[in-house]
């Protein structure tokens, strides 16, 4: 059960779920542990285009889409969720593997201004009923995510006004500049809706889904298997090489790991550190690990008087050994991260940080001695899903080297999630959870404004200054200016230790090399396996 | 009317037992810590979308008034939707059906057609040098290793192989082990305990084979206790093998309602859970009158 974040915060139910995490390959590859000798960079395999298209391919994953608010994308908060639904939804824009915005359903687009984004739509999409894309799909689908209770309009920006130009034209207006756009544009929550379908009442999103995407769903267990078939009216000819997609949910990872041995499944993600080592030696088997801006993050509860002390939070952080970490916890896949993720451009250095240069545990004493708080004992609240236990583990002994004491409290996912957001104030020390780390290195700091983000109202106490600097990172153009920025968010988060960034979360993948020729970007923000899907082969015979 | 006012006290007994359970599974999951709206609409979701969810599926009346309704709902089939698939709990119950029970039916053949002539087997040949020993040895062996330390050893091993571990045969194989070894220990007890009584002297001495005195004096005699056993083995395995269902991703039961709990979808689990109490119930009555009828002493014990 994953699991379910990517998920936002969303992590935390999903967390288990949503995004399997991992470990397999090369110890600390910044851009993920390659599968194919031959691919290019930025990549972990790229599909031959020499295989024939056509043919059946099988994929594996450890949860389904599962949450109330059914299939609709806007409402989707969690990567498993975005993964399945990227099959069927498309986005204007869309990320390349340097996280550099790239054409979608928009072919092209102009800044005449840093407020205002004129998109000229591709000509020639249709939805998978056959009926072609419109321009007013395009503005009622945005107006209808700006109205929405969506986690994603907290991402989607300032923006003030979407409006129709002409049938291929869509301006969308700001009110203030706001650099992370494009990336909040690229993720499945602002995907184009068939808004005349929707409008009419013939189509409930929360129940199907029906778009512009690939492949369109033949068939839906739910929590047991999806079944995709190629969407005939898809724009981009030849797209999707294979004809089918059947996606298998397999909660228990033992399961995957037999899918892929034995050929049932061509593809599968798998979440235990000890899965890679399993998989060694199968025949025609490979094994990846694909780098992720995800990160895990330690909540010191501000609310609660253990940590209402700047001073013990930044001990807290001081006395964290975060290369430990990911060394041990993560089987040497993780990396040290701020809260602008590693691996993302413009990301902040966590070397320079004021945790990482304090002087450690013997100082972390110290800094309690003078609080008070000598001899501090907490309890930090994590759920099952491999690898948090491990994570908690190491923060454990990393804390005792600076005489405090943790005890480790491991729950199920809906316990956790009812401790830690079910009440204002949250009646808990400390907790460990991963967030998305998305596609731009400003977007994941809005979570650290309690006003913005909400769910964490209840153990985060809101900064100004903070606020105020995340607001001008987001505004501020790309370039040695912005980077500036994001490195003040970085400190001050560092400094405030209310919710402390640790160490990104990999993610593993083992496939089939003689049943399919997958394409898989070497970092992934959006936590979505399958981005690349369309362009997969199948190998027969 | 001996026969009526024993059916007529079954049945009131099992439906307050019933009862009690509906109660108990209906407070133990409002009780649990973490409640749906933080699960199933994750950490995002604001206080309005919560009413509105509450609302949606009647959760934001009292909880004696969500009792109510449940129960009535149940008692005509409608064992509500879930909040997650938005589908008819009765709908995925059914459709999960067919592989619980499945399971259930290979592995309790699997018990009795080994299980018994095992027990038969090693209770006769109980005497030192006669074999009863390793026969012990392995049923206990059996009984002792956990299914998922079993199961996992199997799923592995036969997938590293290449063959495929879809199908029904590998899960009931791991089921079957411990149902087999425990029937065989059941039976080989029960026997014992026949072995010494005089009747059993007596057909030796009257030059009766063994085979005949096993299935003429042993086995109707020794059955009341291996019935028992078969039955609380069924009505458990119909109730969902978990372990085997995650590992062997067979879409049963067990693993329905485990999930549900995990996201505390509160129809699925107390339909799920109530249902394999009322399997529970009416196996044992089924039981009670098959001995009856093998063992009329037992029967009248009754």
């Amino acid at each position: 059960m994953r699991n379910r974040l990517a998920c936002g915060v969303a992590a935390v139910l999903t967390a288990t779920s949503a995004c399997g995490g991992g470990t397999a390959a090369a110890p600390g590859t910044p851009g993920g542990a390659s599968a194919d000798a031959k691919a290019p960079p930025g990549y972990l395999a790229l599909a031959d285009d020499k295989l024939p298209a056509g043919g059946a391919l099988s994929f594996a994953v450890h949860i389904d889409s599962g949450a109330a608010t059914g299939l609709d994308p806007q409402l989707a908060d969690v990567a498993t969720s975005w993964q399945l639904m990227s099959l069927v939804y498309e986005t204007l824009v869309t990320v390349g593997p340097d996280f550099a915005p790239k054409p979608a359903l928009a072919e092209s687009w102009e800044t005449p201004d840093p407020k205002t984004y004129v998109f000229h739509l591709r000509k020639g999409v249709a939805f998978s009923n056959g009926r072609a894309m419109t321009a007013d799909d395009v503005v009622g689908s945005l107006k209808r995510l700006l109205a929405a209770k969506s986690v994603w309009r907290g991402q989607l920006g300032p923006v003030e006004k979407v409006a129709k130009v002409d049938a291929g034209t869509v301006r969308v207006t700001l009110a203030e500049p706001y650099t992370p756009f494009l990336a909040a544009l690229a993720n499945v929550p602002a995907a184009v809706l068939p808004m005349k379908e929707i409008e009419a009442g013939s189509l409930d999103p929360a129940k199907a889904m029906l778009g512009t995407g690939p492949f369109k769903v033949q068939d839906h267990r739910q929590d047991v298997s999806w079944s995709f078939v190629r969407n005939e009216h898809y724009w981009d000819k030849g797209k999707p090489a294979a004809d089918s997609l059947s996606v298998t949910i397999a909660p228990e990872e033992a399961a995957r790991v037999a899918a892929v041995q034995n050929g049932s499944a061509a593809l599968a993600s798998l979440g235990n550190v000890d899965s890679a080592a399993m998989l060694a030696g199968a025949a025609d088997v490979k094994v990846a690990t694909q780098a992720t801006t995800d990160f895990y993050y330690l909540m010191l509860n501000s609310k609660n008087p253990k940590f209402a002390d700047p001073r013990v939070r930044q001990a807290v952080n001081m006395a964290l050994d975060r290369k430990q970490i990911a060394e041990v916890a993560l089987g040497g896949q993780g990396r040290p991260t701020g809260v602008t993720p590693a691996g993302l451009p413009g990301a902040c250095d966590p070397a320079t940080l004021p945790s990482a240069t304090g002087g450690g545990a013997a100082k972390a004493k110290e800094l309690l001695a003078q609080a008070g708080a000598a001899g501090l004992s907490f309890t930090l609240s994590i759920y099952a899903t491999e690898p948090a236990p491990a994570v908690a583990q190491v923060i454990q002994q990393n804390l005792q080297q600076a005489g405090v004491t943790v005890r480790i409290e491991q729950m199920d996912e809906a316990s956790w999630a009812g401790k830690v957001y079910g009440k204002v104030p949250a009646p808990f020390d400390s907790a460990l959870s991963w967030f998305a780390g998305y596609a731009d290195p400003g977007m994941v700091t809005t979570w650290w404004n309690p006003d913005v983000a909400g769910f964490n109202q209840g153990f985060m106490q809101a900064d100004k200054d903070l606020n105020a600097l995340i607001a001008r990172a987001g505004a501020t153009p790309a370039g040695p200016e912005r980077d500036k920025a994001l490195a003040e968010v970085c400190a001050k988060v560092d400094t405030d230790s209310q919710m402390v960034p640790l160490v990104t979360r990999p993610a593993t993948i083992a496939y089939r090399a003689d049943a399919v020729s997958p394409s898989l970007y070497a970092t992934e923000g959006y936590g979505n396996l399958l981005r690349l899907v369309a362009d997969a082969r199948v190998k027969r015979g | 009317m001996r026969l009526l006012l024993w059916w007529g006290g079954r049945a009131l007994s099992s439906a307050v037992t019933l009862l009690g359970i509906s109660v108990l599974i209906f407070a133990a999951l409002r009780l649990m810590p973490g409640g749906f709206a933080e699960t199933i609409l994750g950490p995002f979701a604001t206080p309005e979308q919560k009413a509105e969810l509450a609302a949606r599926y009647g959760l934001d009346q009292s909880v004696l008034a969500q009792y109510g309704h449940w129960l009535a709902a149940f008692g005509t089939g409608d064992f509500g939707t879930s909040m997650i698939s938005r589908q008819p709990v009765a709908a995925e119950l059914a459709a999960r059906l067919p592989v619980t029970a499945q399971l259930t039916l290979l592995a309790v053949a699997a018990a009795v057609l080994a299980g018994v002539p095992l027990g038969v087997v090693t209770a006769v040949r109980a005497r030192p040098g006669g074999g009863g020993g390793a026969g012990r040895l392995l049923s206990g062996l059996g009984v002792s290793v956990p299914e998922f330390a079993l199961g996992s050893l199997v799923v592995f091993v036969v997938s590293r192989y290449g063959l495929q571990t879809t199908g029904y045969l590998l899960p009931a194989a791991v089921l079957s082990i411990f149902a087999i070894s425990a029937t065989a220990r059941t039976t080989r007890d029960a026997v014992l305990g026949v072995l010494v009584e005089q009747h059993i002297t007596a057909a030796v001495a009257r030059g009766e084979t063994p085979w005949f005195i096993i299935r003429h004096h042993i086995l109707r005699n020794a059955a009341g206790p291996v019935l028992t056993l078969t039955a609380t083995i069924t009505a458990y395995l119909l109730g969902g093998a978990l372990i085997v269902e995650y590992l062997f991703n067979l879409p049963g039961i067990g693993s329905y309602v485990v999930q549900a709990v995990g996201r505390r979808d509160y129809a699925v689990v107390q339909a799920g859970v109530l249902l394999a109490a009322a399997v529970f119930i009416v196996m044992n009555v089924l039981v009670d009158l098959l001995v009856g009828l093998v063992d009329p002493r037992l029967g009248r014990r009754a």
